[in-house]
């Protein structure tokens, strides 16, 4: 590698991991958080059988996964404006984002819901709970240590996509290093480095991931190994 | 105390209660019996409304419903004077022996957390489950599993407690204790409905036994006599078959 090579990788390194801290990692964590919000209440309208309801949340689900999630950045960046609606970048990203994964999720959040034994939710019933009390109580805390591998992977996926903001001029990781490239004439250089930095974050989400199912899923064995998604089971 | 009428109910089309007429007075002990797919499970589930009837009354304290379009409301205030005893014990998997017990004094009913936490303690105690109040049901044995299923069930007082078939997902070797359990309950003079195989309860516990075969009640009759001097045919080879084991 030469001097000039190794000085541009160097120098670039802070400029491309420094909107990745500031405006990646905040991009991601908000549009996830909304997402969450989203799909939960997707999923519940939908296992309490709404009418109406249901079906708009299905609609919902059917539009946004069945459109590319960079036409729904585009439409909500530069589309919207022409119905006079006009959003800066960072929040139509959010939006974007945050409604492409919640029809995702909410698909998630449904199946850990469906998940948990009806005998669950009779028991609750008959010790004079009621369908609120029932959901909040048992069922939904249930639901989430199944559900949670898969809201992590998403997580994870989300966090490699949110690379799609930079053609809406968010000037997050991806944007940097495009930027860098350009001026360098490296852009194999530069590309490899941004990819190592997203590398460098979805290891530490992988990490956070295994750490948190250590805390998150309770004491009991049988537990585990009835819900374990995704994980490998111990051969005994 | 407990009254059902004419209790008809269908699954897709296949009649499976064909008209059945119920009763539990306070203080019985009532145990059915009979063949498998009989409609036993059924009718316990029709008369805690987990199963909506096609047909039929309930008669519960001075109330009286159309079984087929009791409200919400209503069905919630008849469950809450009611303890259901699963087969498969069903403990909330997210709680411990000790949060089971309380959740539906807590929770369902409003109860002060130090009211409560004494109620739960004594019905523990009654079934011999103190000691592992703060076990999480998947620690637990079967027969632990059921006697706290049974204590989470007789905490808030109800006025009659349904049991379908409390030991049959058990290790013959834990039948014992829940059956004692039973058994205590029974001699307190707790109002009960047990829909059992197991022989032995129904004659030397229950007060009543009611037969069932083919979503019909085909023969009733206090204990002693029913065992005694069985009526119609089909009581006696059913009885017949199931004392052989
Ligand atoms: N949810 C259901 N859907 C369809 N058929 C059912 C359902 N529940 C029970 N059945 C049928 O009703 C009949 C009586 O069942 P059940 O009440 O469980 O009998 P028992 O408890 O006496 O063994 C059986 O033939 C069973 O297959
Ligand atoms: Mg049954």
């Amino acid at each position: 590698m030469s001097n000039r090579l190794v000085e541009i990788l160097v120098s670039s390194f802070m400029k491309i991991l420094i909107p990745g801290i500031k405006v990646t990692i905040p991009l991601t964590l908000l549009s996830f958080a909304l997402s969450l919000v989203i799909g939960l209440f997707l999923a519940l309208v939908q296992v309490a059988k709404i009418k109406g309801i249901r079906e708009l949340a299905r609609f919902y689900i059917w539009i946004f996964r069945g459109t590319p999630l960079i036409v729904q950045l585009f439409i909500m960046f530069f589309g919207l404006p022409s119905i006079g609606i006009t959003l800066d970048a960072f929040p139509a990203a959010v939006l974007a984002f945050g409604m492409n994964l919640g029809a995702y999720n909410a698909e998630v959040f449904r199946s850990a819901i469906l998940a948990i034994p009806t005998g669950q939710m009779e028991a609750a019933y008959m010790i004079g709970l009621d369908y609120p009390q029932t959901m909040c109580r048992v069922i939904l805390p249930q639901s989430f240590p199944v559900a949670f591998p898969n809201l992590f992977n998403n997580l994870i996926s989300l966090l490699k996509d949110t690379s799609l903001a930079s053609s809406i001029t968010v000037i997050e990781l991806f944007t940097s290093a495009q930027q860098i490239a350009a001026r360098t004439y490296e852009p194999f250089a530069l590309y490899l480095e941004a990819a190592l930095i997203y590398l460098i974050f979805s290891t530490f989400l992988t990490w956070l991931q295994r750490w948190l199912e250590e805390k998150l899923v309770w004491r009991s064995k049988g537990f585990e190994e009835q819900n374990n998604t995704g994980r490998a089971k111990p051969i005994v | 105390m407990l009254e059902v009428k004419n209790i008809h109910k269908s699954f897709a089309g296949v009649p499976v209660l064909k008209g059945i007429d119920f009763k539990v007075e306070k203080g019985e002990v009532v145990a059915i019996i009979g063949p498998s797919g009989s409609g036993k499970t059924t009718l316990l589930r029709c008369i805690s409304f987990l199963e909506k009837a096609d047909d039929g009354r309930i008669i519960f304290d001075e109330y009286e419903h159309e079984m087929k379009n009791v409200s919400r409301h209503d069905i919630k205030k008849l469950r809450m004077q009611m303890g259901f005893v699963f087969q498969s014990f069903n403990l909330f998997r997210n709680m411990t022996a000790f949060q089971n017990v309380m959740e539906g004094l807590t929770t369902a009913r409003g109860m002060e957390k130090e009211k409560a936490k004494k109620i739960a303690d004594a019905v523990l105690e009654k079934v011999g489950m103190s000691e592992r109040a703060d076990y999480y049901p998947d620690e637990l044995s079967g027969g632990q599993q059921q006697r706290v299923a049974i204590a989470r069930a007789i905490a808030p007082g109800p006025q009659v407690i349904l049991f379908d078939e409390p030991t049959s997902a058990l290790d013959p070797e834990l039948t014992g204790e829940v059956l004692d359990v039973m058994k205590k309950l029974a001699s307190e003079g707790t109002t009960m409905v047990v829909v059992t195989h197991e022989m032995s309860f129904a004659r030397e516990v229950a007060s009543r036994v009611v037969f069932m075969e083919g979503g019909v009640v085909v023969e009733e009759g206090k204990s002693k006599e029913f065992f005694a001097n069985p009526k119609e045919e089909r009581t006696k080879q059913f009885l017949k078959r199931t004392m052989r084991n």
